[in-house]
């Protein structure tokens, strides 16, 4: 096995016994109040997973993260207000609607690079939000959508979190490892190079769109089944800063990275929340200050002092 | 060595690239006028000129990466102008940058992996190959580095290396000895030589008139957009339009 499987390897064995503390969590916390926070940082850790594989993997830094959770949360929000759907159904078709509209957006977005495809989905993400706010008849705008819950009681809406986060990270893991995974990154590397050694640019990249949304929207819609309440400020770009923050906190373009950032990030802004309204503010300078020193965030930190103990 | 030889059987009569009458213009300026030249399979042609001469833009049209205005380039029998890079990249038609281009956040073997796997390798035949070039051009030791990582002149033979991942049926190098060590710039020049004796095609742009000399039996001359010099090398470099060409205005020889 070579450095790089090896690698991915150790990332992803690191993640598994992440979401084993996760898992084992609830015998420790019985606060309904803290595993209301555990179960929000998972959705923002599928976001970060899903975020991470389009930004830190394939180089599109898509500034629409949020705005797909927001489009994966409507879709099975609206079809169960207006159609009485069950979860089971509208969860499916916002992955579904997600991924479609994901593959659309990196169709359009195909040609366009650095802060151009920035500023493109981030337009893209404000308009959606908008459209739906003001869509008051269909989805009464800033009043939001009730929906049905997805478990009676809250440890089993955790677990459910957990064995998402689990699956995405278990097909991230195999996607990454296949061939996919060495054309995606050769994309982000240098996209001439890429098409000249044969790699099919067009098609890479709009998978990598389609995954990424594809997976956002699914953390929105199990958001929405458990919050009950679907609201146009799911797709706030400060959402999508949040999302940001984490993956570069915790490391981009690694598996660890995005999960443990997104619970690092959320567990610690609620801790921060009584100081009021800073959380925002640490994590922006951390970020800068993490952009700027360390690039590979705090799982590249570790990595080196790893290396540094066993060498 | 042998089985491979009797396939890539040299044939000199026989077309590996045609190019016919192609043309591109920027703005008023003809960057590439009317070119026309045929290389058969197996054969290993010199392209010189001086700087501005069109040799890039030429190369940027056959690999894809720009449209030609005008004229025909076939691989084999089929007409590859219109393509994309990566269609033209399957067809067999390898190409290595003047500014060198690697994926810098993979490593040297993942380098020469991504370009074995879009060949369609499946992933052990991938990595016994990517294994003999990193040996074949002495990158065995740095293969787990980074590639931005390495020298500019082993970037330079990765990027080289990875156009061999699936024999091409004709590789294109575009200054691959520029600013590269005398060393690994023999280990590129024995590289081809060995290629070429085993059968493979190669059209090599260098300004570096000993190595075209020593390398290539052919040399096309372009200036100004135009081929004005194509056959024997020897012939072509004491031909008077190549020589005034080089050191500019008439009569100058």
């Amino acid at each position: 096995m070579d450095s790089s499987a090896r690698r991915m390897a150790l990332e992803f064995r690191l993640s598994l016994g992440l979401l084993a503390l996760v898992a084992i969590a609830p015998l420790a916390i019985d606060n309904p109040y803290w595993l209301g926070v555990l179960i929000v940082s998972m959705y923002f850790a599928l976001l970060a997973a899903g975020w991470n594989l389009l930004a830190g993997y394939t180089g599109q830094f898509s500034m629409a993260p949020a705005c797909f959770a927001m489009i994966g949360a409507y879709t099975t929000g609206l079809l169960a207000y207006h159609w009485k759907i069950a979860p089971s159904l509208g969860i499916p078709a916002s992955i579904l609607a997600a991924g479609a509209i994901g593959a659309i957006l990196g169709l359009i977005v195909l040609r366009l690079r650095g802060p151009y495809l920035a500023l493109t989905t981030l337009s893209f993400a404000e308009i959606m939000r908008l459209a739906i706010g003001n869509s008051y008849d269909f989805t009464r705008g800033d009043l939001g959508l009730n929906v049905p819950g997805l478990f009676e009681s809250r440890l089993a809406c955790y677990y459910a979190f957990v064995a998402v986060l689990l699956a995405a990270q278990g097909g991230l893991y195999l996607l990454l490892r296949s061939r996919a995974g060495l054309f995606l990154q050769a994309i982000r590397d240098d996209e001439v190079a890429a098409a000249s050694r044969g790699v099919d640019v067009v098609l890479w990249k709009t998978v990598a769109f389609t995954l990424s949304t594809a997976a956002s929207g699914l953390a929105g819609a199990m958001y929405a089944h458990f919050s009950q309440l679907v609201s146009p400020e799911l797709g706030l770009l400060s959402q999508t800063g949040l999302v940001i923050c984490m993956v570069v906190i915790g490391g981009i373009g690694s598996l660890i990275g995005p999960l443990a950032g997104a619970l690092l990030v959320y567990v610690s802004s609620e801790m921060l929340r009584e100081a009021g309204g800073v959380q925002l503010i640490v994590f922006a300078l951390l970020v800068i200050l993490i952009a700027r020193f360390f690039r590979e965030g705090l799982w590249g930190l570790a990595r080196r002092s790893l290396r540094k103990t066993t060498a | 060595m042998g089985t491979r030889a009797a396939f890539t059987q040299k044939d000199h009569g026989v077309s590996c690239l045609a190019v016919s009458n192609v043309s591109r213009a920027f703005g008023g300026l003809r960057a590439v006028d009317r070119v026309s030249f045929d290389i058969g399979r197996g054969e290993l042609v010199g392209l010189i000129g001086p700087n501005g001469s069109g040799k890039t833009t030429l190369l940027n049209i056959l690999s894809g990466h720009q449209p030609a205005e005008a004229g025909e380039v076939r691989l084999g029998d089929e007409a590859i102008q219109g393509l994309r890079p990566e269609r033209i990249a399957a067809r067999g038609l390898q190409r290595m940058f003047q500014l060198t281009r690697v994926f810098r956040r993979m490593s040297a073997l993942d380098n020469l992996m991504t370009a074995g796997r879009a060949l369609g390798l499946a992933h052990p035949g991938a990595l016994a190959r990517a294994g003999i070039l990193l040996e074949e051009l002495a990158l065995s030791r740095v293969s787990d580095l980074d590639a931005g990582q390495l020298s500019g002149g082993q970037q330079k033979l990765l990027e080289f290396g990875c156009c061999f991942m699936s024999p091409p049926r004709i590789a294109l190098l575009d200054e691959p000895f520029a600013a590269v060590h005398p060393a690994m710039k023999e280990t590129m020049a024995r590289f081809i030589r060995a290629h070429h004796a085993d059968g493979q095609t190669f059209l090599v742009v260098s300004h570096d008139m000993p190595v075209i000399v020593e390398l290539c039996p052919r040399t096309i001359c372009m200036n100004a957009g135009a081929v004005i010099a194509d056959g024997p090398t020897r012939t072509v470099l004491n031909e008077r339009s190549v020589i005034e060409a080089y050191l500019g205005g008439a009569g100058a020889a």
